[in-house]
């Protein structure tokens, strides 16, 4: 579903991340785990497509990734992304955010109506039951709802987006353990197969689940393995602040 | 210094004035000019006149709804060319919207009356040079006030929903436009406000509506006429301010339902798409005879050196202080007034009404009443423009006074300090940043309004232009024009310097927060 090789992006003083190749199947859901600055949103980045990089190759869903627009637009429309910081209109009510995830292929003519009126009322329910929040929240605007609430409403747009590859960084950061456990098994069911997952984590801790673990480190792939094979050596080193500027 | 002290230091303007107003005094015209505010309390009823006003301000009215509506059209369209985000966002690149903007300022350096003299030099005298007239300035001016908020957006939501795979277009529509919305609604209200008052203006100089009735009646001395015309207009721009104020407060808040402010604003847009046709009638606007009575004169000597060699130094100078003092005085009557008199009860009220006396009047005519006492020159001149402008940095005050948090004022009272403590202390200083914000925005104003009252003999680049328009002296239009376009550019420039140093952030649109109009 998702493959880089050799990917490099350059920073100001060293490379965001060097010569990075990782492959994810379908169905694999994949933890990447990493200090912050270790590269992880970058990786995350080049891997939907918002950093295109200065070396190496992406291949999306086995073909390498367009550079025409109307072609590009069609892969990056099967990957969904969950943002830290969410990226939902504050403006809009939920139910017009859920819509938004069906912007690559809806018309002009449902695009406007969305702004206007209640658009696959029914689609933005299931979207909602599936992240357990209630019906009665579509007509609410996004503005009224709590962190964790915003958090659900944000994985039920890629629902709605109907996503094949997901990314999603470090949407656990800032939550409360009970709350990250939960929004976690959430994303983690929605990684079923044939779908694919790729999470960035700063918690070791939360790695039940995963079917691969990947660890970065100053912007370099240090190991790509079983969860069950990391070692507290693994994570020692991935966190040790012995070698960084 | 405090910022409250910032706001009471204009007033040093008065000493200059008081200086000048010994040498301009001549009061032949005093018992004038008190039959002129004695006749405030016994306007004209005659049904005929009565019919003659309403007719008047449905013109004026006409000519604002549809100068305003093609402003927004105007300044939609060129907000968008000249965003450059958007323009990032569609063509991957920013020189677009650079060039855009660079375009752009053409059009806004010009006042609406200049536009209009131009226009009516091509066109013919015709209800459409009015129109165009104001929309043309005021296009650019909502363009540029839209691309600068569109550019202040944070990026991010339109950045999820491009890799997300949507289109560049239905991304921006969605992430874009919704935050937009209210202050695009607002700044809209607040620019039909001023298209109202300059329709007014420009009816003042013969393009139609009730201000070419509020001229012959004042020139006439019919001052009982005047104010039949003046209760009728301060009616209507009560209620417009009134309605402007009810939508914005409303489309402020969230609302209950999807799409129920959307539905609103179309309801809204039906409604006047409505009262367009009616209006254009009223106003006998027929835009195919617009363009085909279109000329250029037949000879245009631009590049003759004659007309570059004007005297430059003294018409900037005197333009220049035409502003500064103008301006100044417009941000000192409020502040001091309500310092003065807030621990009288009436002083509220009595402010508001003074204010919209002050808003009510265009400036050429309070210059013309002014010539009733004072010898035409300057200082008639700063009067006209700075108690017009105080009209409408006034209310923006009360209205932010009336805004603010009351408990630090009320902890200051309790506290034993009298209401004007509480206020100098409180109260100016939690608005005047917003309140010194947008006075620099109306020096900006004035600047292009200096030409508006050169018939008091105010002199000035404004005036030069305005002569040169009206007597076909085409050999010194371009000049002038080339010179003053580019002193209300750099005036613009450094009022926009000015205000962003204040607020530190994005301009604001309008209101006392809000600090753009014109």
């Amino acid at each position: 579903m998702l493959e880089l090789r050799g990917v490099t992006v350059p920073g100001r003083q060293r490379p965001r991340i060097r010569a990075v190749s990782l492959q994810l199947q379908p169905g694999e859901r994949v933890a990447l785990l990493g200090r912050s600055g270790a590269g992880k949103s970058t990786l995350l980045a080049v891997a939907n497509g918002l950093i295109t990089p200065a070396e190496g190759r992406v291949y999306w869903f086995g073909a390498p990734a367009s550079q025409q627009p109307l072609q590009r637009r069609r892969q990056q429309a099967r990957i969904g992304t969950l943002w830290q910081d969410l990226r939902l209109v504050d403006e809009l009510s939920v139910q017009q955010n859920l819509n938004a995830g069906c912007l690559a292929r809806w018309s002009w003519r449902q695009v406007l109506l969305n702004l206007f009126s209640a658009q696959e009322s029914e689609a933005c329910c299931r979207a909602l039951a599936r992240v357990e929040l209630e019906a009665s929240l579509l007509v609410q605007p996004l503005g009224r709802l709590s962190g964790g609430q915003r958090q659900r409403v944000a994985i039920a747009r890629l629902l709605r987006q109907n996503a094949e590859l997901l990314l999603a960084d470090e949407p656990l950061a800032q939550l409360d353990p009970p709350l990250a456990r939960r929004l976690l098994q959430l994303v983690l069911d929605l990684g079923q197969p044939p779908r694919a997952l790729l999470l960035s984590l700063h918690r070791p801790d939360l790695l039940e689940g995963f079917d691969r673990v990947i660890g970065l480190r100053q912007g370099e792939l240090v190991f790509d393995q079983s969860p069950s094979a990391l070692s507290p050596e693994d994570l020692h080193h991935l966190y040790s602040s012995s070698g960084l500027s | 210094m405090t910022p409250a002290g910032q706001m009471l230091i204009p007033a040093l303007v008065l000493l200059p004035l008081l200086w000048l107003l010994p040498g301009a005094v001549h009061g032949g015209g005093l018992a004038l000019l008190l039959q002129f505010w004695v006749a405030a309390l016994q306007p004209s009823l005659e049904p005929h006149l009565l019919l003659t006003a309403l007719r008047g301000i449905g013109v004026t009215l006409a000519i604002a709804l549809w100068s305003w509506l093609l402003s927004l059209l105007l300044g939609f369209g060129g907000g968008l060319l000249s965003s450059v985000a958007v323009s990032q966002r569609l063509w991957c690149c920013s020189w677009p919207a650079l060039l855009a903007r660079r375009l752009l300022a053409l059009p806004r350096s010009l006042h609406e009356l200049l536009w209009g003299l131009i226009l009516l030099q091509l066109m013919g005298l015709q209800p459409g040079v009015a129109v165009l007239a104001i929309a043309l300035p005021y296009g650019a001016l909502v363009a540029r006030v839209m691309a600068d908020q569109l550019d202040a957006l944070p990026v991010r939501p339109i950045e999820a929903l491009s890799t997300a795979g949507a289109p560049a277009w239905a991304a921006l529509f969605t992430a874009f436009l919704p935050p937009l919305w209210p202050q695009v609604l607002s700044y809209g209200g607040y620019r039909l406000e001023c298209a109202l008052r300059s329709a007014t203006l420009l009816g003042v100089f013969g393009l139609g509506g009730i201000g070419a009735d509020l001229r012959l009646s004042l020139q006439s001395l019919q001052f009982h006429e005047v104010w039949t015309s003046l209760w009728c207009l301060a009616a209507v721009m009560l209620l417009l301010e009134w309605s402007v104020r009810w939508l914005q407060r409303r489309w402020h808040q969230p609302l209950g339902c999807v799409g129920q402010r959307g539905l609103e604003l179309l309801l809204l847009a039906v409604v006047l798409g409505l009262l367009l046709i009616p209006s254009a009638q009223l106003m006998e606007l027929r835009w195919q005879e617009l363009f085909s009575s279109w000329h250029w004169p037949e000879s245009l000597p631009l590049w003759d050196v004659a007309g570059w060699m004007q005297p430059w130094l003294p018409l900037i100078g005197t333009t220049l202080l035409l502003t500064l003092l103008s301006a100044l005085l417009a941000l000192a009557i409020t502040p001091w007034v309500l310092l003065l008199l807030c621990p009288w009860n009436g002083c509220r009220p009595l402010l508001q009404l003074l204010g919209l006396l002050a808003r009510l009047l265009p400036p050429p005519l309070t210059a013309l009443l002014l010539l009733f006492v004072l010898k035409p020159g300057l200082l008639p001149a700063v009067l006209a423009l700075g108690l017009h402008n105080a009209g409408i940095l006034g209310r923006l005050l009360l209205e932010g006074l009336d805004a603010q948090d009351q408990r630090a004022s009320e902890a200051l009272q309790l506290a034993g300090a009298g209401p004007r403590r509480s206020l100098l202390v409180a109260g100016f200083n939690t608005v005047a940043r917003s309140y010194l914000s947008f006075g620099a925005y109306r020096a900006d104003v004035i600047l292009r309004e200096s030409v508006v009252v050169g018939l008091v003999g105010a002199g000035g680049l404004g005036v030069l232009l305005l002569e040169s328009l009206s007597s076909f002296a085409w050999i010194e239009v371009v000049p002038v024009l080339v010179v003053y376009a580019a002193l209300t550019l750099i005036g613009e420039a450094a009022a926009d310097a000015y205000r962003s140093r204040l607020l530190s952030g994005p301009l604001p649109l309008e209101g006392l927060n809000p600090a753009v109009g014109s």
